[in-house]
């Protein structure tokens, strides 16, 4: 019974048929047939359909709270710096060094290894016009990749999804966590959020009790199987796999398919983490655990582009010093875990990590050994295809330069973007961004 | 016009419908109560809802702090060390009173008297979208959920005035800081596009020239309250729409309210909000003719809605995704439940996708469709487990993902035992308990108000089947089956 409701979704229609045997399940007759069309279909809407194992991925993780940029990658030989920094200021111990001028937090022994291996860029200087110190409006504003005074409804990655994704499996998007980034708010909802893959899926009653929970699973199944006819139906193009077949348009037909979906994915998801190990060891964090999961959910195959995680903490107002050293040193050391547990499945010319954070902080230091709400700071981008290095010009500490005691930003962050969706995507971003930004030389 | 609903229609299925959308559901028993009445005496049940007396508390914090200018003083004259620790204090409280006040408004849905007034609360609260994370005052924010709850089916303009005057909206869309040497747009746009007229029916000048007339509106920390500051207020001549004077802001939303637009725009979102779908071109013009005609007020709009045919037409019926909101409160009151404790609502709501008064932006819920992805229709079958068994889903009460500390394992484990489960003597009579066709009758009729699809008939009876003698623990399994199905997520 599994086999046949796998089959009855239009994702496993796609990927079953584009990747032809590279998955175990059989192929019912009127799916073979079809095969051509839907190959011709897909290539005829430039639709990116997903196979699960040739195209890029990225991974967007967010430090959320606003990372003090100044002391991640440091203006180690700057005079300006250390007089804003009387008590926070890194001493040169503590700084792994870049070149003579720029270098990385101490605790940052993660990235400064994957600097030397080349590959890490550093983009100097990220921010926007205008920009807002409000952690809710800045986070909504990277996330929307709007203009500081325009409210957008959408994510940049659901725009992303609505624009070179239409019709794609809902795992084209997965977010570790419990709730949807708003970066991926699409007109079309797509995406799926777990924070435990354990508890993505329908958790029958009767614990202990295994006939009862087989058979509440097993009526569960087939309460939320298509009507036959309905997969019938099915057997088409990729038009008509995309819903509306019985009765157009109805809210129950969407909730029909999303139930089968989630029941497919749920299926998967937990097959590929049962399955797999993790092929470097990673630190016991939320962000650690959060790159497990996406490092097997990868090597198991999911059709995913787009993985989100997150970090939190970075709001450093008070005794910075001590949690700020304990961040950096789980980011570095995760992503590292997960760069060489890339490597060893053979996936890391495939994906590309990139991180972001709603501002940076204030150049002065507060009273209470910390930093407040700031504007400009740095990203970082990790894959085997960066061009790795620093990007940009460190914005200038000088008094003068400053606007309202922050930095003023170099590159805006939705250049950052438009490189990350025209280069690494392989999609058009002004349509996406609603505007034409010019590209960095990343990838 | 509006053709009233044939008199032969009205019965169990269309009262049901009534219940569910003016409302937020009801038992086999309360609707056949609606079913018996005329139509007319049924719509008015709902509309006319200040018959019915309401003496629910409020909060017991819910009143501006008298101490507060003192300790904003105290805050300004501490170290910083000092003023960290009052912040952090200040917050705590305020999550509390927070977490305190979603329960307190969806108890008020369960289980108050007038289920309309909170439905229309809902509305304005997803219209004028005001979020605790910006505003990070819960007695401004109950104080704003009050105003929509007094205003509920009152006045477009006496209602737009108000909100104007609103602290939590002044402090939300910056409009406590405009002033004639700067006016700050954020509001007068809204308004616009958002509260009122829509894009495309106003002129950036005409955002520009609003913004000057509302300076001056502004808010006083220290009381908790709206103040006219004159000496903020820009006293030139401006230009709306077209016309010339030396506006300030109620006469801007004067005109506002006058553009034939206003009408359109604001009745059209009503019927989205209670019939699930846009109007068509005749309906919408006729919705806004009936507004106008009983001088932009809202009840008279609701009750003509109510009893007209349009709203019980076949592709409305059953056919709104329930959002999560509707999802917790309306099964509570099916299943004759209590409403889970504070933190669990909490919890509950937002893995279903929506926090009370905090929605994702100025632009509120989306609602519809968007409710449902394949993570929030796996977090519906899951919570009705918690609902109907007192089994704690995995998600419930684990919110805050971000802010692990605020959570506490510990205070999850106490809660759990308070959970409770459905008391399944209770809405089943002991001839439902022991006829398995009884029972599958009664659950469709008591969660669908109509049956299941035959294959899913038979797999409830082969699921009953397995069992000789059916047990509660049996039966709220069965419930929770019929509640993890697509056709139970739609009202």
């Amino acid at each position: 019974m599994k086999g046949e409701l796998t089959l009855k979704t239009r994702r496993e229609f796609l990927r079953t048929s584009l990747l032809g045997g590279a998955v175990t399940w059989t192929l019912p007759t009127f799916l073979a047939n079809t095969f051509a069309a839907l190959q011709a279909e897909a290539a005829d809407k430039a639709t990116q359909t997903t196979t699960g194992r040739d195209t890029n991925i990225l991974v967007v993780l967010q430090m959320a709270g606003g990372n003090d940029g100044l002391n991640t990658v440091v203006p180690c030989g700057n005079d300006f710096y250390h007089r804003a920094r009387p008590k926070l200021a890194l001493p040169e111990d503590k700084i792994l060094k870049l070149n003579h001028d720029v270098g990385l937090h101490g605790s940052l022994t993660g990235f400064k290894a994957l600097y030397d291996a080349g590959q890490l860029a550093v983009i100097q200087g990220v921010g926007y016009p205008n920009p807002n110190r409000s952690h809710f409006r800045s986070t909504e504003i990277w996330q929307t990749a709007s203009d500081s005074q325009k409210v957008e409804s959408y994510g940049w990655l659901g725009r992303y999804f609505d624009n070179a994704c239409p019709g794609s499996d809902p795992a084209v998007a997965v977010s570790v966590g419990r709730q949807m980034p708003q970066a991926f708010a699409a007109k079309t909802p797509t995406g799926v959020s777990l924070e435990n893959p354990q508890n993505y899926r329908f958790i029958p009653p009767g614990r202990g009790q295994a006939a009862e929970m087989t058979s509440a699973e097993e009526s569960f199944r087939r309460l939320n199987e298509l009507e036959p006819e309905m997969a019938e139906n099915s057997g088409g193009t990729i038009g008509a796999l995309r819903g509306a077949i019985t009765h157009p348009g109805s809210a129950l037909d969407f909730i029909e398919r999303t139930a089968l979906d989630a029941q497919v994915s749920s299926d998967e998801i937990r097959a590929i983490v049962k399955r797999l190990e993790n092929q470097a060891t990673y630190p016991a964090s939320q962000l650690g655990n959060s790159l497990k999961l996406v490092a097997k959910l990868i090597g198991g195959a999911m059709p995913t582009r787009i993985y989100y995680v997150s970090q939190g903490g970075y709001d450093t107002h008070t005794n910075q010093v001590n949690a700020h050293d304990r961040l950096l040193r789980d980011l570095g050391d995760s992503v590292k875990a997960f760069v060489e547990d890339m490597k060893s499945q053979g996936n890391l010319s495939r994906v590309l990590l990139m991180t972001f954070s709603e501002f940076g902080r204030r150049v002065a230091e507060n009273a209470s050994g910390g930093t407040d709400h700031g504007a400009a700071a740095p990203m970082f981008v990790v894959g085997d295809c960066v061009k790795a290095g620093l990007l940009g010009r460190y914005p200038s500490l000088a008094p003068e330069d400053l606007f309202q005691g922050d930095l003023k930003y170099q590159v805006d962050f939705r250049s950052v973007y438009a490189t990350v969706l025209e280069t690494w995507l392989k999609t058009r971003s002004e349509p996406i961004l609603g505007q034409k930004f010019p590209q960095l030389g990343l990838v | 016009m509006f053709k009233p609903l044939a008199k032969d229609r009205w019965g169990f299925a269309t009262a049901a419908h009534l219940f569910n959308r003016a409302g937020f559901s009801g038992t086999p028993a309360q609707i056949e109560r609606l079913a018996s009445l005329e139509l007319e005496e049924a719509v008015a049940h709902f509309v006319d809802y200040e018959a019915l007396a309401d003496d629910t508390p409020n909060p017991e914090w819910a009143k501006a702090d008298p101490d507060r200018a003192e300790k904003l003083r105290a805050a300004r004259n501490a170290g910083e060390q000092e003023r960290r620790v009052m912040q952090r204090e200040f917050q705590q409280a305020e999550r509390q009173h927070l977490i305190q006040l979603r329960h307190w408004w969806l108890d008020r849905m369960a289980n108050g008297p007038r289920p309309l007034q909170e439905k229309m609360v809902l509305f304005w609260h997803g219209h004028f979208a005001t979020s605790m994370t910006k505003v990070r005052d819960a007695y401004l924010m109950w104080r704003q959920n009050d105003v929509f709850r007094r205003l509920a089916t009152g006045n477009w303009l006496e209602l737009l005035l108000e909100v104007a005057k609103d602290p939590a909206m002044l402090v939300w869309l910056d409009q406590a800081q405009s002033r004639k040497e700067h006016p700050n747009e954020n509001f007068a746009r809204e308004v616009l596009e958002l509260f009122t007229l829509g894009e495309g029916h106003y002129t950036e000048k005409d955002v520009t020239e609003a913004a000057r007339a509302l300076t001056g509106w502004s808010y006083a920390r220290p009381r908790q309250e709206f103040i006219e500051r004159p000496f903020w207020h820009d006293r030139g001549q401006k230009v709306i729409f077209g016309q010339t004077g030396n506006f300030d802001g109620e006469d801007f939303l004067k005109l506002v309210v006058a553009q034939p637009q206003a009408a359109r725009f604001i009745t059209a979102k009503l019927w989205k909000f209670f019939a699930g779908n846009d109007p068509s071109e005749d309906l919408a013009n006729a919705l806004a003719a009936e507004f106008r005609r009983s001088g932009n007020n809202f009840k008279p709009l609701l009750r003509a809605m109510f009893s007209s045919e349009a709203f019980y037409a076949p592709e409305i019926v059953r056919n709104q995704v329930k959002s999560p909101v509707q999802w917790l409160v309306a099964s509570v009151r099916v299943l004759e439940r209590d409403l889970p404790p504070p933190l669990l609502c909490v919890g509950l709501t937002r893995s279903l996708g929506q926090d009370l008064f905090a929605p994702p932006n100025v632009k509120g819920w989306d609602g519809g469709l968007s409710w449902i992805t394949t993570s929030t229709l796996l977090a519906r079958y899951n919570e009705a487990a918690t609902l109907v068994q007192g089994h704690l889903a995995p998600f419930a009460g684990a919110s805050l993902a971000n802010r692990p500390k605020a959570i506490l394992p510990a205070e999850r484990r106490r809660e759990n035992p308070r959970l409770g489960r459905v008391d399944v003597e209770k809405i089943f009579s002991e001839q439902e308990r022991s006829d398995k066709e009884a029972l599958i009758a009664a659950m469709e009729k008591r969660l669908l108000q109509s049956p299941l699809k035959p294959d899913q008939q038979q797999t409830l009876r082969d699921y009953l089947a397995a069992h000789a003698e059916l047990d509660d623990t049996h039966i709220r399994n069965a419930l929770r089956l019929v509640m993890s199905t697509p056709e139970y997520q739609l009202t």
